[in-house]
């Protein structure tokens, strides 16, 4: 019996006579089971309409039987039930009603979003790959994160249901991310197993595709299945044979039809044996490609599944639409669903009294998504066809025909507004007032609802964790995380690094028999002042126990508070924002772009004033802009000259967000400001005292050369003679830390940094020991699960993990910015391209005359990249024009290089070869010289190289 | 054991287009050392430098001091280079504070009025003799090759016979 059947029967036994209902709690009691897990399938349950969802808090519920049973009324005759949910502009006085199984059984298709206009063509491939006799075909979903590429396949599964094409039974959905690091576990899940085919094997499994047989299996994130994966799954889509784990014919058969899904390229991700082999692919739209009146259909039926959740109608105006829909990026549907989430989660919290309604409001949106209307602003067109689909308010009401089903990965796993209600009314209890309360509500719902917006990015962190510690660490974390958020505790983000890295030395530890570490009394008294993370940590250690089945000794759970503590101390890694304002059509945007570009950073907005612009005009735009990119640690603002200088103290005022100016901006200051906010902790204070002293890369070409020693002696005069060092914090001081100070070793290494070393250190005792190094280095920077309060930059673990570790270089190679700033301004301008090239030229050559060849190697280098087309960087069109340069010396000198005949013949057929020898025609129309064979060669491995890279 | 110095090579140009196709593939190097007090402080050749390496090998540059340093420090003993200096006098510095390397390898070194030209592609002056000479008296082979298919021709011969030493 599953889960559902259990608590449908439990509900139908045990309501009773009377109209009470029971509440989620009592039925989690009663069962044992996970109370969220309980809310989730009752919901369900009101779904498919087995149970009734009563009006009131906490919400009871009643088997659709004893309804009967007891009143034989109809919905409508009962007041206590719930109103049948519908949907509808304000003022609009008919509610449209359908009848509930036509609606179902109907062309399920019809329902989705776009099914007629922008998904039309996709839909009606989906029927013919579902349709297609005899089995239909397998079938390759493609779409970015978010654009509803489960939600497409499960309707494929609904319609084939429908239609009577498949057997009655569940969706079979598998993600194979979930398993991708290890392909046995995953085949295992896939194609089952017998016993014995390894170690804890003991009985027979049947595998999904076993349990999809005659039905739909659906693939998600398929480009994460291993190659030898996918080869096991074309071989079943061929032969519609297999075996299970530890059988050795392929004996079993069943007919599955496959419906996978990808966000990837699947030319690059995926085995074109594999791709061949499903042949119909379905790409769905981002959601910037839907038309305005789908983009407003899907908010409307995203509001109605919060509104169903809530019991409640949601009012919001044109604005809060208008915001909603511009906050969506680059997450497509699934971030337009958590946005709303979010902004329905606040709504609700806010009209907590009101029985009837949550009302929306503009001014209440987080700054992220009132950004969604300046986003949308930006596109007139787009902008103006929602309008016209605009009533001044909308209403959502209720309605349970309208939901769609919850399997997505943007849905939470359990009921957020129930938690907000029952939280809210204990915070009540305790005395504390409405404003306290939601704030304090909303700085949970953000950490439940942020997950989204990591996800991305997540996974590529994931995979770097993945290198330093096992993989079964970090699912054991996860469910770690899983079980503390269950627990209502908050965790952020950076958990799954610090905890994992936490397990896995204290597990290597245990396993190399070391001794156990000591709970000194310092610990102790630290961990006295966090018993919220001492009872949590009693926990985790039972969890880790049990994976592990070894006794945890009593002092981990010291050592896991003040980590949990730790981490929660932790600061906002927000970076400091940057806006460039100058005045000009351009100058601002053109400069700040060039940087953003280089450095692939996103903490830079840009505000460009027109000299006929109102200082007035100008304040309110920088404000906006300030907005945008604060990240909650302030913002620098780079200005050119006058007025603009002025602002700070005014933009403090207006926005609330700390602002500090520094005038004169140049792109290299403006490189230089980015390069010392990317991804490092660093605050604006010390950020814009150190602009202040930025003096510039020097700004013409003689410039950068021969400029050295000066800064050098004086700075090493002005800094102190202590050595450099680097610290790194973790709760013992020996696990974690020791593991960044590994990898941070090996990076200094790796960078020929010789100079800095790296100290790990506990957390107990943090501030003596800083105190202690202090006294023998310098410290450059800070590192681990908490930021010491020291003046030095803090870089955080998962920054550090997210591939962090090349600005971490760039910081403390002081030369770094020097370089990005030297290659800028070579890339930029063929001005100074050229100019070195000649000097150079002169510098390196004796017989030949360099302004005067110089064109002609231009011409050569032009040649070469119109006919292979490609651009080259004027860095290698400067090595090419020198090699040319010298072959053309030789060719004087008669003094070629030479090569190998046959090496030479190998390239007869080669396409740049060839053009290469037609570029060279170029040399002996103008100079009279022909390259022999020996000489393209050589320009064609150089050339080649440059390719490759 | 120090790191394995693949090559040695003197070439006013440093890293270019022979060092880039040839010398780095055959000798098998992870990295190339750019080994030039001037380069180190000048922020265009170094881009330049790193612009031109070729896949999958890295390139640092640095001044005379800090290679010696490094050389000296066993956390560095797993590198296996091909380092590039652009003066004999340089070549002279390394050996003299302690590189090991049985043989030197000359480019290229570019003609100006105070050099003369002793081969095609080099030309030297007083100092650079002297720097040779001093290799030459610590059994260093000066080995002159463009590039490494080319026949291996003897610096010290050439020397002798333009009456310079």
């Amino acid at each position: 019996m599953t889960r559902r059947e259990k608590i449908l029967q439990y509900l139908q036994s045990h309501s009773g006579t009377a109209s009470t209902g029971l509440t989620t709690n009592e039925i989690a009691q009663a069962l044992d089971i996970l109370r969220s897990n309980v809310s989730k399938e009752l919901n369900n349950l009101v779904r498919q309409q087995l149970v009734y969802k009563l009006k009131g808090r906490p919400v009871h519920y009643l088997p659709v039987t004893a309804t009967k049973a007891v009143a034989n009324t109809t919905m409508a005759d009962h007041p206590q039930l719930e109103q049948a949910p519908t949907i509808g502009f304000a003022g609009q006085a008919k509610i449209n009603s359908f009848p509930t199984t036509e609606y179902d059984n109907r062309n399920v298709f019809d329902k989705m979003v776009g099914s007629h206009a922008s998904l039309k063509s996709q839909v009606e491939q989906a029927k013919a790959a579902l349709l297609y006799p005899p089995h239909g075909l397998n079938t390759l979903i493609i779409g970015p994160t978010g654009s509803g590429k489960t939600y497409f396949a499960n309707t494929m599964y609904r319609f084939a249901r429908a239609e009577g094409l498949i057997k009655d039974q569940e969706f079979a959905t598998f993600n194979c991310a979930d398993y991708a690091h290890n392909p046995q576990l995953l085949m295992s899940h896939l194609f089952g197993y017998v016993k014995g085919a390894f170690t804890g094997a003991d009985e027979d499994k049947p595998g999904l595709i076993e349990q999809a047989a005659g039905g739909i299996l659906f693939l998600d994130e398929v480009h994460r299945l291993p190659p030898e994966g996918q080869e096991m799954i074309f071989y079943f889509m061929d032969h519609g044979t297999y075996n299970r784990l530890g059988e050795t014919a392929k004996t079993h058969h069943a007919d599955v039809r496959l419906i996978c899904a990808t966000t990837e390229n699947p030319e690059s991700a995926l085995l074109q044996t594999f791709v061949r082999r499903i042949p119909i692919l379905i790409q769905l739209p981002p959601f910037n490609q839907r038309t305005p009146k789908e983009k407003l259909q899907l908010l409307e039926q995203l509001l109605t599944l919060e509104a169903n959740r809530i019991h409640k109608n949601i009012r919001l105006n044109e604005d809060v639409v208008q915001a909603l829909l511009g906050s969506v990026t680059y997450g497509n549907v699934g971030q337009l669903k958590s946005n709303i989430q979010l902004v329905c989660a606040q709504g609700f919290l806010n009209s907590i009294q009101d029985e009837n309604e949550i009302i929306l409001k503009f001014e209440q949106l987080p700054t992220n998504i009132k950004d969604g209307l300046s986003n949308l602003a930006g596109n007139r067109e787009e902008l103006g066809k929602l309008t016209r689909l605009l009533e001044p308010t909308m209403l959502i009401k209720p309605d349970a025909q309208r939901d769609v089903p919850q399997i997505d990965s943007y849905e939470l796993p359990y009921n957020l507004y129930e938690v907000i209600g029952d939280k809210a009314a204990l915070l009540k209890d305790e005395g504390l007032d409405q404003a306290t309360i939601n704030n304090f509500i909303m700085t949970d719902i953000n950490l439940h609802l942020k997950s989204f917006y990591h996800q991305g990015q997540f996974n590529k962190a994931e995979d770097r964790l993945n290198e330093i510690v096992d993989q079964e660490i970090i699912d054991l974390t996860k469910q770690i995380q899983h079980f503390l958020r269950q627990q209502q505790y908050p965790v952020r983000e950076n958990f799954i690094y610090a905890m994992s890295l936490h397990i896995s030395s204290f597990i290597k530890r245990v396993q190399a028999g070391k001794p156990l570490r000591e709970v000194s009394a310092n610990l102790i008294s630290l961990v006295h002042d966090y018993p919220a993370e001492l009872k949590m940590a009693g926990q985790v250690k039972e969890l880790i126990g049990k994976h592990y089945h070894i006794p945890i000794p009593e002092s981990e759970v010291y050592y896991l508070a003040v980590l949990l503590a730790s981490l929660q101390l932790a600061p906002k890694t927000g970076k400091v924002g940057i806006v460039v304002a100058a005045h000009g059509k351009s100058t601002a945007t053109s400069m700040s772009q060039v940087v953003s570009q280089l450095l692939s950073v996103n903490n830079i907005a840009a505000f460009d004033m027109p000299l006929e612009m109102s200082p007035k005009s100008a304040l309110l735009g920088i404000a906006q802009q300030v907005k945008k990119v604060d990240q909650g640690n302030g913002v620098l603002l780079l200005v050119d000259m006058g007025s603009l200088s002025t602002f700070s103290e005014k933009l403090t005022d207006m926005t609330n967000i700390q602002v500090k100016t520094i005038d004169m901006v140049t792109t290299a200051m403006v490189l230089e400001a980015a390069r010392k906010t990317a991804l490092i902790d660093s605050d604006l204070q010390t950020v814009s005292h150190e602009l202040q002293e930025f003096d510039g890369y020097s700004r013409t070409p003689s410039g950068y050369e021969n400029k050295p020693s000066v800064t050098e002696t004086a700075n090493e005069t002005a800094t102190d003679q202590r050595h450099k060092a680097i610290v790194a914090i973790c709760s013992t001081g020996q696990g974690t830390a020791q593991k960044i100070k590994n990898m941070l070793d090996k990076l200094l290494i790796d960078n020929l940094i010789e100079d800095v070393s790296v100290i790990p250190i506990s957390i107990v005792n943090m501030k003596e020991r800083l105190k202690q190094i202090q006294q023998e280095y310098q410290i450059i920077a800070t590192t681990g699960v908490t930021k010491p309060d020291i003046a030095a930059p803090f870089i955080s673990l998962e920054s550090l993990l997210q591939g962090g570790s090349e600005a971490f270089i760039n910081m403390i190679d002081q030369l770094s910015g020097e370089d990005q700033s030297a290659l800028m301004m070579l890339e930029d301008s063929p001005q100074v391209a050229e100019q070195l090239a000649e000097k150079y030229l002169g510098q390196y050559f004796t017989f030949i005359n360099p302004a005067k060849i110089i064109k002609v190697l231009d011409s050569y280098c032009d040649f070469v990249e119109r006919r292979q087309q490609l651009t080259l960087k004027n860095s290698f069109k400067l090595s090419l024009i020198m090699h040319l340069a010298g072959a053309i010396e030789r060719c004087l000198t008669h003094s070629q290089m030479h090569v190998e005949q046959k090496q030479i013949a190998k390239l007869q057929n080669n396409q740049l070869f060839q053009i290469i020898t037609q570029a060279n025609d170029i040399l002996r129309e103008t100079l009279n010289l022909s390259l022999t064979a020996a000489e393209t060669y050589y320009i064609y491995q150089l050339i080649d190289t440059e390719i490759q890279k | 054991m120090p790191m394995d110095i693949r090559l040695l090579r003197i070439d006013s140009r440093l890293l270019h287009g022979q060092v880039t196709t040839n010398w780095a593939k055959v000798t098998k190097v992870s990295r190339i050392l750019v080994v030039s007090d001037e380069a180190a402080h000048n922020a265009i050749r170094r881009t330049l430098m790193f612009q031109a390496a070729p896949p999958g090998i890295k390139v640092n540059v640095m001044p005379v001091a800090k290679m010696l340093s490094i050389y000296c420090d066993p956390r560095f003993d797993f590198f296996r280079v091909l380092i590039l200096v652009e003066r004999p006098r340089d070549a002279q510095r390394l050996i003299a504070g302690g590189l090991k390397v049985s043989k030197v390898n000359i480019g290229a070194l570019s003609f100006d009025s105070s050099r003369v030209m002793v081969t095609d592609t080099i030309a030297v002056n007083q100092e650079d003799v002297l720097a040779f000479k001093w290799m030459h008296q610590h059994g260093i082979q000066l080995d002159v090759r463009k590039v490494s298919g080319d026949n291996s021709k003897d610096l010290w011969k050439y020397l002798k016979d333009k009456k310079l030493i």
